[in-house]
């Protein structure tokens, strides 16, 4: 009855700031990045990308308890700029190595497409045997447009 | 390490598709498989009000199982709203799919109460106020048992009845994601394999005589050369080529999770740099604790709670070649760090012999005074 609801382990509370970050202050160039209401989804990708950066001495993520929705991000650079300015720079290339991934699933959707490899596949899925459409369910009314279109809202700031 | 992706798609059929990605690294390639899992938003029923059950089965368990049945949920995250997020108070035409179900038994064999005995209503609220932007996305067929008018498609059972017995109940479908419930995940499964070969060494296989025997190889192993017999371990090797299979429950079809799973990353991934230039503007520094003044003790305390993960449980996620931690002694090396346990499990200072471990938070800890007799570059 009094149990939290279970959203509250993925949606920011109001008001509530989504990143802390902490400057360390016996290490030099380094910060602890409080991520909340995020988890090894986001911490893992990060930290692999931040490794694969020359500016970076070290990176690291935790997910300090289970129970806990947020995760720990560590970053030591080499000085040319901040921890936090790291990680903004590590988002932005994984966001255009996943637009890239985006345009070759698209193009590699639309010509299997055309070979009719989505009809033909009905056999083993059964269920989705009789219409074409790409997202296999109903009759889309607005079909690959629809994600296409709003697609780039929250990118757009 | 900025190269592109590298993508084929090996087969694809509405509801599955299999796929190589290949030039990313592990985490990458795990995380488009959790966000796929967990992360996209779809329809299924979360409240069911029973009128009469004389069946066998209680209440609870059929509502259970109206729970876990698929609903067409195309285009979700933009067709329907989280009642969370809605202004109604309870449920409303823009938050609230309303399925019912009737059944009696009148015959003396017994019956099938499926999936398709299901009918889509329209919510009482609907028209009262005009059709939003939401509703206006949706297919026909939207909150609707998948495979419902559609022939040859088998329906999935809900319970058996008898002569006599009857089934009547309301239910009230809602968006959600798989972290709330596993109902709401469109995967049936996600296969996800690397390294066929396990020449990276990252499992080792039980056996009883013969190792090779016992465990065949899969049908993934041909995408890779075997192992040389003479091949002497490369301990510097990570993995490259990753092998997906994405399985959907009809909810919402391969394609589409694929994409959306991609879209979800890139949205967060945003989130983030937005939050990153909100802090760094000093927009909301009201309960930002400025660095420099905060002591490092708790920090130090942290740490002790647990190692810092080094995400996959499979070892390896040192980064030999950024070679950057001070060319010393230094702390936070990975050596005497085993990943699952803890430790940072990253590595840049390559061969370090590593003091940080979780057992020794006060001589190792975050920026205590032996981490910086140990070579931190200061
Ligand atoms: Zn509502």
């Amino acid at each position: 009855m009094n149990a939290p609801n279970r959203y509250e382990l993925y949606v920011l509370d109001e008001g509530e700031a989504p990143v802390e970050v902490n400057e360390d202050t016996k290490i030099p160039n380094a910060a602890t990045i409080k991520i909340l209401k995020q988890d090894h989804t986001l911490g893992n990708m990060l930290r692999g990308q931040l490794l694969s950066m020359p500016q970076v001495l070290f990176a690291g993520y935790k997910v300090p308890h289970p129970l806990h929705p947020h995760f720990l991000l560590k970053i030591q650079t080499d000085g040319t700029s901040p921890p936090d300015v790291v990680l903004s720079e590590a988002c932005n290339q994984l966001i255009g190595t996943l637009s890239s991934l985006e345009s070759q699933f698209k193009r590699e959707f639309s010509f299997k497409e055309v070979d009719g490899g989505a009809g033909a596949g009905g056999a083993a899925g059964g269920a989705f045997a009789t219409s074409d459409d790409p997202y296999g369910t109903g009759t889309s009314t607005s079909g690959a447009g629809a994600w296409g279109n709003n697609r780039d809202d929250y990118l757009d700031f | 390490m900025n190269t592109d992706p590298i993508l084929r798609i090996r087969e694809y059929q509405r509801d599955r598709v299999n796929f190589v990605l290949e030039n990313v690294d592990l985490a990458f390639a795990n995380s488009l498989r959790r966000v796929m899992m967990a992360d996209l938003p779809t329809v299924a029923i979360d409240l069911v009000e029973i009128e009469a059950n004389t069946t066998v089965l209680p209440d609870e368990f059929i509502a259970h199982r109206l729970g876990m049945i698929p609903l067409v949920s195309t285009n979700c995250d933009v067709a329907m709203r989280y009642t969370r997020d809605c202004n109604c108070l309870e449920n409303c035409a823009f938050c609230s799919i309303i399925l019912s179900l009737h059944v009696t038994c009148n015959d003396s064999v017994t019956m099938d109460v499926t999936s398709h005995h299901l009918e889509l209503q329209p919510h009482p609220d609907q028209g009262i106020e005009e059709a939003g932007e939401e509703q206006v996305k949706r297919v026909e067929s939207f909150g609707s048992p998948i495979g419902k008018n559609e022939a040859g498609v088998d329906p999935i059972l809900i319970c058996k009845i008898r002569k006599g017995q009857e089934l009547k109940l309301r239910c009230i479908a809602k968006k959600g994601i798989a972290k709330e419930h596993a109902k709401w995940s469109p995967c049936s499964a996600v296969a996800f394999e690397y390294d066929p070969h396990n020449k990276l060494r990252h499992t080792s296989y039980w056996f009883e005589t013969d190792e090779k025997a016992e465990w065949p190889l899969g049908e993934n192993a041909r995408e890779e050369e075997p192992t040389r017999e003479d091949e002497p371990f490369d301990f510097n090797a990570k993995p490259n080529k990753f092998y997906f299979d994405v399985e959907t429950d009809g909810s919402l079809g391969a394609q589409e999770v694929v994409m959306k799973g991609i879209a979800e990353l890139q949205k967060k991934l945003a989130s983030l740099v937005w939050a990153l230039r909100k802090v760094r503007s000093g927009e909301n520094d009201m309960d930002m604790p400025s660095g420099g003044d905060q002591p490092s003790g708790d920090q130090a305390t942290a740490a002790s709670n647990g190692g810092w993960g080094s995400g996959s449980d499979s070892a390896g996620w040192g980064n030999p070649t950024s070679g950057g931690g001070g060319g010393s002694t230094g702390a936070w090396g990975g050596g005497a760090s085993p990943s699952r346990s803890g430790g940072w499990g990253s590595n840049p200072g390559a061969g370090n012999p590593g003091i940080w471990s979780s057992s020794s938070p006060a001589a190792g800890g975050w920026g205590s005074p032996s981490a910086q007799a140990n070579g931190w570059n200061v």
